[in-house]
This record gives structure tokens, C-alpha cells and sequence, in this order.
């Protein structure tokens, strides 16, 4: 009888507090999952453009690797290296900071990374 | 292997057109075979120069990736080659076509880039031309810029305006220089006098390797009878004796050894 008014009482209201929190708390997860969602769509469709303004405003270092990669078109780091007289670890570390800034897209064939600017067949 | 020769200025009516097309001639006339690509897009000119009704595909569309360079190409060897072969793609000069050029946005601009990179196999190599002449838009925009990206050598046309030869100097320092270019200038339009004597000559060619930090090419100096061929015709072509012609030529030996 004792236990039963105790819930009836005070806790059941610290429970439905709780609840209720945990409502709020949820519909701000929601909005955030969802906010996360179409930034990240957005991203996708709108890509950085890795065009001749883009590559004046880069650094020497990374335009060079840039410019080389808009030349060969689809290549390795090795490739990049040739070209441009510089190490291949060098054009990989470059090639990679390409990448997460958005300009340059890289995929594995077997062992080996390719890197480039954008394909033929690409809307 | 040719080179890509890209003719650039700061501004407009520097005489880039004109120096392209008889440099053009110049090199077809000692038996190289060569080809002259209008892409000023702002402002065609080739077509009215070369009188063709030819072209069933602008480079417009080559750029617009809707047909390869070939079909955009029109031999003019019988006309204006003589000894080498003469192909020259021209620009859309309808109102239409330039309004279209200047709507485009930079993804396509891009994909310009990539298919401007790309002429240098199938043109150089490909179609074994000994080099690849373009004409180009004046300024900081980006059909030059692709253009400059895509050339071996950028020759500067600057005349001896105090604008041009600021703007020649910026450019100088944030684009040519970016891109690792292999820059000359010519000064264009340089009245007779100031060349006059050999002390004189040489005080101006330090006075604007100085100022442009850049190795003067050549001075050619302001022709009247330029001024009244006005682009009726090849002059290189039709006079052959004329010291513009000789300039020429000059300038043709200076860029092989560049």
C-alpha cells in the first residue's frame, strides 16, 4: 500500500518528467538527423568545382598537383610524381588533401588509387 | 613535339588577332604545318578574315563536348598554305552563339578546360601539326585562362599604354606566373621614332624587360599600311617585302628557339 502511494505520489511525477524530457530530447535528435541529412545531400550534389579560379586561389603546391591532374585526366600518384619531378609520397599526401577539399575523387582498381577530376561519362 | 602558342593581352585591341593570323602565315609559309583556333568567344573575328562558309561545327561545340575537333576544323592549305598545311577552327560569331558563351557556369567551364588540355594529343600528335596557334579573349576571364592553362608558350601583346602595361604586369604576376608559363611579351604599335636608332632601341628593350620582368620577344613597330589593309587580307601574304612581314619572320625564328 505503501509502495502504491509512493508511485502514485512524487516519483510517478519524476517519471513523467523524464518522459517528457526524453520526448524533447528526441524531437531534437529528429531535427538534427535530419539537418545532417540534407547538408550531406547537399554536398553531393553541389561538388567543388576544380575549375581555373578555383586553381589560381590554391596554394602553388597543391595547384601544381591540381593542374598536372586536369592533364592526365585519371592517374596515380606515381603518374602525378612523374610529371610533376616530385616525390610520389609528396603527390599522394597532395592528392589526398585534393580530395577532402572536395576537388579531386579517388577510387581503388585492385591495389592500386586512382585519382581524378571528373569522368567522361559524368553528368 | 609542336607547342600550343596562346596570343594574350591585358586589353582589348592590342593586335593579338592580327598577330596570330600572320604568324599563322609566317610559319605555314616555311612549310610547317599549323593550326589557328579562334577563342575569343566575346568577339570571333577568323571567319570574317578567312571569307569561309565552311565550318558545320563550331569550336563552341567541340567545347560543348558535341563533336571531336576534326569536324571543327577547315583546311585552308589551298587558299593560304602553299607549302604547309593550314587548318583553322573558328568561333560561333552569331549573336546567339556569343550570348550562349557567356551563360555557361563553372562546372562546364571545367569540363572546357579538360577538352582545351586535351587538344594537345589530338592535334600535336594526332594530326602531326608542327604547332597550335590560339587567338584568345583579353583579360582575367575564363575562356583566356583555359586557354593559358592549356598553352606552352603565352605570348603577351602589350602596346605602350600606361593601363595595358599595369594590367600587363598584374597579370603578369597572378596568372602567368601561377601556371609556370613560359611568358614573352610583344610590344605592339610602337611608334617609329622611339626605335630610330640602335641606342635607342636598346634603352627600350632594357626600359621594359625591366617593367614587365619578362623577356621582350619583339617591338613591332605602328604601321599605316596595316591601318589601311584593316583586315581585308593576310598582309604577311601579300607583302612579302613589307618590314611587318620581315618583323614576322623574325619573330617566328625568336618563338621556336623561346
Amino acid at each position: 500500500m505503501t509502495v502504491y502511494r509512493r508511485l502514485e505520489g512524487k516519483p510517478t511525477r519524476i517519471l513523467e518528467k523524464i518522459k517528457e524530457s526524453l520526448d524533447r530530447l528526441n524531437e531534437k535528435m529528429d531535427v538534427m538527423i535530419e539537418i545532417q541529412r540534407h547538408g550531406q545531400r547537399e554536398s553531393q550534389t553541389i561538388p567543388d568545382v576544380l575549375d581555373v579560379m578555383t586553381l589560381l586561389s590554391l596554394p602553388d603546391h597543391l595547384r601544381k598537383t591540381a593542374v598536372t591532374l586536369c592533364k592526365l585526366g585519371h592517374a596515380t600518384a606515381d603518374e602525378v610524381a612523374e610529371q610533376t619531378k616530385r616525390a610520389r609520397a609528396v603527390e599522394s599526401g597532395y592528392l589526398n588533401q585534393l580530395v577532402l577539399m572536395g576537388y579531386v575523387k579517388k577510387e581503388r582498381k585492385g591495389r592500386k588509387a586512382y585519382f581524378y577530376v571528373e569522368k567522361e561519362a559524368e553528368g | 613535339m609542336g607547342k600550343i602558342l596562346a596570343l594574350h593581352s591585358y586589353k582589348g585591341g592590342t593586335g593579338k588577332t592580327l598577330l596570330s593570323i600572320n604568324l599563322a602565315t609566317t610559319y605555314v609559309k616555311r612549310g610547317k604545318n599549323i593550326c589557328l583556333l579562334d577563342l575569343d568567344f566575346r568577339a570571333p573575328s577568323l571567319q570574317a578574315v578567312f571569307k569561309t562558309n565552311d565550318a558545320q561545327y563550331w569550336l563552341n561545340d567541340y567545347l560543348n563536348g558535341v563533336c571531336e575537333i576534326n569536324k571543327v576544323l577547315i583546311d585552308v592549305t589551298q587558299k593560304h598554305g602553299k607549302s604547309g598545311k593550314f587548318l583553322v577552327g573558328l568561333a560561333n560569331p552569331t549573336t546567339e552563339g556569343i550570348r550562349e558563351m557567356s551563360a555557361k557556369d563553372r562546372k562546364w567551364e571545367m569540363r572546357a578546360l579538360g577538352r582545351l588540355l586535351s587538344l594537345k594529343a589530338s592535334l600535336l600528335n594526332d594530326l602531326n601539326l608542327d604547332n597550335v596557334i590560339f587567338d584568345t579573349s583579353p583579360g582575367l576571364q575564363y575562356s583566356s585562362i583555359n586557354a593559358i592553362v592549356s598553352a606552352d608558350i603565352v605570348l603577351v601583346v602589350t602596346s605602350l599604354d600606361a593601363s595595358d602595361i599595369a594590367g600587363t604586369q598584374r597579370m603578369t604576376r597572378e596568372l602567368y606566373d601561377l601556371f609556370d608559363k613560359k611568358t614573352g611579351i610583344l610590344m605592339n604599335k610602337v611608334p617609329a621614332e622611339i626605335l630610330s636608332s640602335k641606342k635607342e632601341k636598346e634603352k627600350f628593350y632594357k626600359h621594359f624587360n625591366n617593367v614587365h620582368n619578362l623577356p621582350i620577344l619583339e617591338t613591332i613597330p605602328c604601321f599605316c599600311d596595316l591601318l589601311r589593309a584593316g583586315g581585308t587580307y593576310i598582309f604577311t601574304e601579300e607583302k612579302p617585302e613589307h618590314p611587318f612581314t620581315k618583323i614576322l619572320d623574325k619573330l617566328a625564328t625568336k618563338i621556336e628557339h623561346f
